[in-house]
């Protein structure tokens, strides 16, 4: 096999300008296939990061005005959504709806012995932490349990900010420490990383029992469950819809009583279109590729045609016509294989280089070829190869050993 | 006992006008002779070396070669008769120009399966026996003649061939050269007793033969 090789690459470095020439349009087909799988494969990967970070089987339910009369009622009425549609939507919908949650802010101010900051509390669920995609990880301590939620514990979870500002100078001792708001005292349980999401979070059983009782909820968040098609979706959208109807008393077909921002079907619309993406850049990718194979195929009609004599020679002492078809297949696939591979290369330099300088944040995350890719952009090679040596092998084979005896 | 035993063999080239170049050719070359074969051209010689090499068919008719019956091969079997049967040389020595000496007399075993360090070990023999040792890794452009024909010589004698077959062997060369290939051709000969057929039409060369065997508008006369 060894040796099968070093014919193959004294046949091709006898033709070193005219190969390299050939190879050229290869590397640049894989170049932009490498290049344009990998952008892809960074807005995959920016996606996929902002949606696994929540729970995407998930509805977002605001409070609107009606715009059609029902029931006697007029149009225009405010919808105005109560504590007992937190439990109401899951008894009335127990296929569809895990939980339904939401929240209450309030307060204006809280203080620690030591200092004082303007900030209103927001009374959550313990779901907060792993839905909503908002906040940061936990640093230190927990975050707010049922057992906090059923007893209304007057426990707060501060992100590490207003730790360091509370309690100066580090903020080491905030864990176990007071904060004082609206009159009552709360123990801070747990810090958390604080990005662009600043909130001080209670339960929200204890953030109910400070509000006013008439205070309305402006959303609700509902936990999905039995969801896993686009129908599926639709259908828990709907029945949420007809239950806050009939609780409310306005027309299911109204869109403006409430507004539904359904997260489930968004998001399967969204990798939906990242597939089509990311096939239309492999057809991208592999029709410039083509360009190079046509190039080499072209060639090595050409090499055929030159080497005629050559193959006739190699035919009159004794080389089997499969030993010519394999030799004019290899050759192809080698050229094709060794020059992809240098496009491979060029290719990831490219794409690090673009990645270091987008930078994490921006649109495209880790925009880097896996493994995964890179073995079958190698099939790909070996097979376009193949396929570029095919005919003019066939070609080579139709040489007659007499040929040999032919002057050049 | 033959080498080369042809019965009756007629080969017709089809066409508008099929032509019928070799007549019913009767032909015994015992193992061990030394002969040249000449023709006007046309007269058919050049069909008949071809049969004799196995680079091509003929209709009917037999053509034994050293016992085997050469007769509707398969392209696998004819390369591989080719390969260890007959050992070629021909007038413009048909190196493979970018492969160096020792390249193109190892290129049968190549074919053979036979390792590089083997067959590059048999050529480097080969070529000394030729006297072509400091020659080894010289390209054919970068040699006369008649080294480059010894070098197609030694390549003929690599797989140890029952028979060698010379197209014009001194077509392309000078008349000394021609006398020193000439030479070599009857030391195969006497020393190791290869069967040698030499196809020419010059008469000097067929005088230094065993045998001379003429060819008429496709009949041995």
């Amino acid at each position: 096999m060894l040796d099968f090789f070093r014919e193959i690459s004294q046949t091709l470095s006898h033709n070193k300008v005219r190969t390299a020439l050939t190879g050229i349009a290869v590397t640049w087909g894989i170049f932009m296939l490498i290049v344009l799988l990998s952008m892809a494969r960074g807005v995959t990967n920016s996606f996929n990061e902002n949606m696994v970070s929540r729970n995407n089987a998930r509805l977002m339910v605001w409070s609107g005005s009606t715009s059609l009369p029902y029931h006697g009622n007029r149009e225009g009425r405010r919808i105005r959504m109560k504590d007992k549609d937190l439990t109401s939507i899951p008894e009335k919908t127990p296929e569809y709806v895990e939980e339904v949650t939401s929240r209450i802010s309030g307060g204006e101010k809280m203080s620690s012995t030591k200092a004082q900051i303007s900030q209103s509390y927001t009374g959550v669920y313990p779901n907060e932490l792993t839905s909503s995609g908002n906040m940061g990880d936990m640093i230190e301590g927990r975050f707010i349990s049922d057992k906090d939620l059923k007893s209304k514990a007057k426990v707060m979870v501060i992100p590490q900010s207003y730790a360091t500002q509370l309690f100066p100078p580090d903020g080491k001792n905030a864990l176990g420490s007071r904060i004082n708001c609206n009159g009552l005292s709360f123990l801070v349980i747990g810090i958390y990383e604080s990005r662009w999401n600043r909130d001080v979070y209670i339960p929200f059983t204890t953030a109910r029992m400070m509000a006013s009782d008439k205070e309305d909820l402006r959303t609700l968040s509902i936990n999905l469950k039995n969801v896993h098609t686009e129908q599926d979706g639709n259908d828990a959208e709907s029945a949420v819809r007809n239950t806050l109807a009939s609780n409310h008393d306005f027309d299911p077909k109204d869109d403006n009583a409430v507004y539904i921002s359904n997260y489930f079907t968004n998001s399967l619309q969204s990798k939906k279109a990242l597939g089509i993406l990311d096939t239309c850049v492999w057809i991208l990718g592999i029709l410039t590729l083509l360009t190079g194979i046509v190039g080499i195929s072209n060639i090595m009609f050409v090499t055929v045609r030159e080497r005629t004599h050559e193959i006739g020679i190699r035919r009159a002492i004794g080389a089997r016509p499969r030993q010519i078809l394999n030799q004019v297949i290899v050759e192809s696939v080698s050229i094709t294989v060794l020059f992809g591979y240098i496009g491979i290369v060029l290719g990831m330099i490219v794409t690090q280089i673009i990645a270091k300088v987008v930078g994490d944040d921006g649109p495209l995350l880790n925009p880097t070829v896996s493994l995964s890719i890179a073995l079958e952009v190698t099939l790909v090679l070996v097979i376009a190869g193949a396929l570029a040596g095919l005919f003019p092998a066939l070609k080579a084979l139709k040489v007659k050993p007499v040929e040999a005896l032919r002057d050049e | 006992m033959e080498m080369i035993k042809l019965t009756d063999v007629n080969k017709t080239y089809p066409g508008a006008v099929p032509l019928h170049v070799l007549k019913g050719i009767n032909l015994e070359i015992e193992k061990g002779e030394l002969v040249s074969i000449m023709g006007a051209s046309g007269s058919g010689k050049s069909t008949l070396l071809n049969i004799l090499g196995i680079l091509d068919n003929y209709d009917s008719g037999e053509y034994y070669l050293d016992g085997t019956l050469i007769k509707n091969l398969s392209e696998n079997k004819a390369a591989d008769y080719r390969n260890h049967m007959i050992g070629f040389v021909f007038q413009s020595f048909n190196l493979i120009n970018y492969k160096n000496a020792v390249e193109n007399v190892a290129l049968p075993l190549f074919y053979q399966g036979v390792s590089r360090k083997k067959r590059n070990r048999i050529a480097m023999e080969q070529l000394e026996k030729m006297g072509l040792a400091d020659r080894a890794h010289h390209l054919p452009g970068e040699m006369s003649g008649g080294q480059k024909q010894r070098v197609a010589i030694a390549r003929a004698m690599i797989t140890n061939p029952s028979i060698i077959l010379a197209d014009e062997p001194t077509g392309a060369l000078d008349s000394k050269t021609s006398h020193d290939v000439m030479n070599i051709f009857r030391k195969l000969n006497e020393e190791e007793g290869k069967t040698i057929v030499i196809v020419t039409h010059d008469p000097g060369v067929a005088e230094q033969t065993d045998r001379l065997i003429r060819i008429s508008d496709g009949i041995i006369v």
